[in-house]
């Protein structure tokens, strides 16, 4: 019985010309962004690499480490950030490092092309979250008062049908009929990537899979919850208005007020905020440092000795400011990212209601862009200062960065050897392991599946006292 | 196409389509069919005729189960319908009055569906032709899209699917509306096939002479109530029609026993 239904939804859903239509048009979408993904990907690729160039060739010329002043490290760019952007084009790709100091992400992608911040990229999740997800509207919101608005349910349970068959049936139907479909275009997207040079490594591929998984049960919420719909409602009209609003909230209302409602609850301070309190702290500890400097007398006659205790003053109050202002910031940050962590928490919570908003955090988690991203690339970042703080101090003895006064003495008249740039310890930026992305996405696929099993059981619940005359 | 003949013909008289005190009265405290009973043997095709709101409908309802009674019961071959309602439910065949269809199936792939949801998975697509030819559908439309169909042409492929499934107990709701007067008649011949064949059937209709010309027994309800019901050769047509207007008009008589 069951297989029957199956059968007659997929030949119902197959046939109409509404199927082929809406088909032609989600797989151009699906292919194309798989293809604009991967032509971005490799835009982005040559433009991270020109970056690094021009960074190594701001260096040439440069005849000692410490006047490498202006050394910056890029944010790769991932494959997977194409087909679920995340926030990715909305941080900053670029940090300069000093080797002392807070480190500030700048460039972003948006920042650099903001006709794409208007408009968005169309990616993989922007198919599933918006398109897919009114796909699966517009052919199951009549399912089953469509059927008696039609009269074929009164044709159909005229025989032995039993009830739950029946809206078993149609559910699983309408979702092969549907789900099966779609996956041709993603393949011949997944086909695209490797064929327009994205080379995907495993656990790339792996993720990609549980992204398209997660996309399948997000499809699969909206499918159900049209078909429980259609079950509680007497026309199809009806259902399709009620579904529309639903399908408002869920996508556009829930995921926005969800982060207006955590501002309010919780009280975050602003960067402004936070910069104006760290400037005055650092002014007035120059100051201090300055009246000190402005008291120094040498104790040796010779001027570069007297030179060199200066250097060593500096270096110390350099130290020394450095590690008051790191105190002061790092308790100012912490606050900070303690009430920030806070509110985002109860943001993603009151989002949670949501399917959509479960979904792209399901996908940006499973693609790396989640709001861990910046975190990531801080903490690689912050890693990678003090291998290059290590790096310059072998080299010169000094840390770099800070307030000092630099006195270059040329002996014996000789040209001085300029520097090899690609000594410097390379900045390998180390994405989110496998397992912790797929940790981080487990619950939302889980709450994913139980929309499913929620919708499905209100569907069966609701059909099972269906009126069908 | 595998005829398999259930039952033999009126010698039998095993009583089929049963209604005893059949009663439903809605939430709303409507009684949409109050103490209704009759008995249709197999090979007997009784007709209930009413106006709109007589609760011929509502009676069909209640043997199909898409309601439950109030009070009584509604039997096919001594199953209560409202107790058992899919093993009643595979005895019965059914033609709405306004038989609608999967409109982007055709003919013959309506026909394969609901002959299987019926429970008949014998059938080849030779079958179906047959069928369709037998109920007056030109072969040119077998493959057709049932949205092109007229009411007629639907109506048709209505009464095939119920022939394919080719159960003892048959409800007709007002099958020939919309039928042209052609139509009509060869569904009357129909009608006949089936009674020899043995099927119980009930039908509800408007239509005072065909009801008449085709069935053993004539019903005559109004307001929920089964005013009348008497073998049709007892009655004269010109009888059955005052007799109608009458019972239509408020006529309060005595409900007369089928003999």
């Amino acid at each position: 019985m069951i297989r029957l239904l199956v059968e007659k939804e997929l030949r119902e859903i197959i046939g109409s010309a509404k199927f082929a239509v809406s088909f032609a048009v989600c797989s151009l979408l699906i292919i194309l962004s798989f293809y604009s993904g991967a032509t971005n990907y490799k835009n982005t690729v040559t433009q991270y690499e020109a970056a690094k160039r021009a960074n190594f060739r701001q260096m040439e010329g440069v005849t000692d480490w410490f006047s490498v002043r202006n050394h910056r490290i890029f944010l790769p760019p991932q494959p997977l950030a194409t087909l679920v952007s995340g926030i990715s084009n909305d941080i900053g790709r670029t940090i300069k490092v000093e080797g002392r100091g807070e480190l500030d992400a700048v460039d972003s992608r948006y920042n650099d092309e903001p006709a794409f911040a208007v408009f968005r990229f169309l990616d993989l999740e922007f198919i599933f979250q918006i398109v897919l997800s009114l796909f699966a509207i517009v052919f199951a919101y009549d399912a089953i008062n469509g059927e008696k608005e039609q009269g074929t349910l009164r044709l159909s349970f005229a025989n032995a049908v039993p009830k739950e068959k029946y809206i078993l049936g149609k559910l699983i139907g309408t979702f092969t009929s549907l789900a099966v479909p779609l996956l041709v275009p993603i393949l011949i997207g997944c086909l695209l990537l490797p064929a327009l040079g994205v080379a995907l490594t495993g656990s790339e591929w792996t993720r990609l899979a549980l992204i398209i998984l997660a996309g399948l049960l997000y499809f699969g919420v909206f499918l159900s919850l049209s078909v429980c719909v259609s079950a509680l409602t007497h026309r199809s009209s009806s259902s399709f208005l009620l579904l529309l609003v639903v399908w408002i909230f869920a996508v556009l209302i829930i995921p926005r007020a969800s982060v207006l409602l955590a501002g309010r609850a919780v009280d975050v301070p602003s960067v402004d905020e936070l910069a104006s309190q760290k400037i005055r702290f650092s002014s007035q500890l120059w100051k201090e440092d300055r009246a000190q400097m402005a008291a120094f007398k040498g104790t040796s006659s010779d001027p570069m000795k007297q030179f060199e205790e200066f250097q060593q003053m500096m270096q110390k109050q350099n130290d020394e400011r450095d590690k008051k202002m790191q105190e002061f910031s790092g308790a100012l940050n912490e606050d900070r990212e303690n009430k920030q962590r806070v509110q985002q928490r109860l943001a993603l919570s009151i989002a949670r209601i949501s399917p959509s908003a479960v979904f792209s955090m399901a996908a940006a988690s499973l693609a790396s862009t989640s709001l861990d991203l910046k975190d990531q690339f801080r903490n690689e970042a912050t890693a990678y200062q003090k291998s290059y703080a290590a790096f310059i101090k072998a080299k010169t003895g000094l840390v770099p960065g800070g307030r000092m006064v630099v006195m270059r003495q040329e002996i014996g008249g000789g040209k001085p050897k300029p520097i090899d740039p690609y000594e410097l310890p390379a900045f390998k930026y180390n994405p989110q392991s496998t397992r912790d992305a797929l940790n981080n996405s487990l619950f939302n696929l889980g709450l994913l599946f139980v929309f499913n099993i929620i919708f499905f059981a209100g569907a069966y619940i609701a059909f099972l006292r269906y009126d069908v005359r | 196409m595998n005829q398999t003949q259930q039952t033999t013909p009126q010698q039998k008289q095993i009583p089929m389509i049963e209604a005893f005190n059949l009663t439903k009265t809605y939430e709303d405290g409507n009684l949409a069919l109050d103490h209704v009973s009759f008995t249709i043997n197999s090979g007997q095709i009784f007709a209930m005729l009413g106006g709109n709101g007589a609760g011929k409908t509502t009676t069909i309802n209640l043997f199909l189960n898409f309601i439950e009674p109030t009070e009584g019961e509604a039997r096919i071959n001594g199953i209560v319908t409202h107790k058992e309602p899919l093993k009643a439910k595979e005895l019965i065949a059914y033609v709405s009055e306004n038989v609608m269809l999967y409109p982007n199936f055709t003919a013959l792939q309506n026909l394969d569906f609901f002959a299987r949801i019926g429970g008949k998975t014998q059938y080849s697509k030779n079958d179906y032709r047959e069928v369709l030819l037998r109920v007056g559908l030109d072969e040119a439309a077998h493959n057709k899209r049932l949205k092109g169909f007229s009411k007629g042409m639907r109506q048709k492929c209505g009464i095939a699917i119920a022939i394919l499934k080719d159960a003892p107990a048959i409800l007709l709701d007002e099958p020939t509306s919309g039928l042209d007067p052609q139509a009509g008649y060869e569904f009357l011949k129909l009608l006949e096939s089936l009674r020899s064949e043995g099927k119980a059937i009930l039908m509800s209709t408007h239509d005072i002479f065909r009801a008449k010309e085709i069935s053993d027994i004539i019903g005559i309800m109004n307001k929920g109530s089964l005013l009348m019901q008497k073998p049709a050769h007892e009655l004269e047509e010109k009888n059955l029609v005052e007799m109608y207007m009458q019972y239509m008009a408020g006529h309060n008589g005595q409900v007369s026993q089928a003999a």
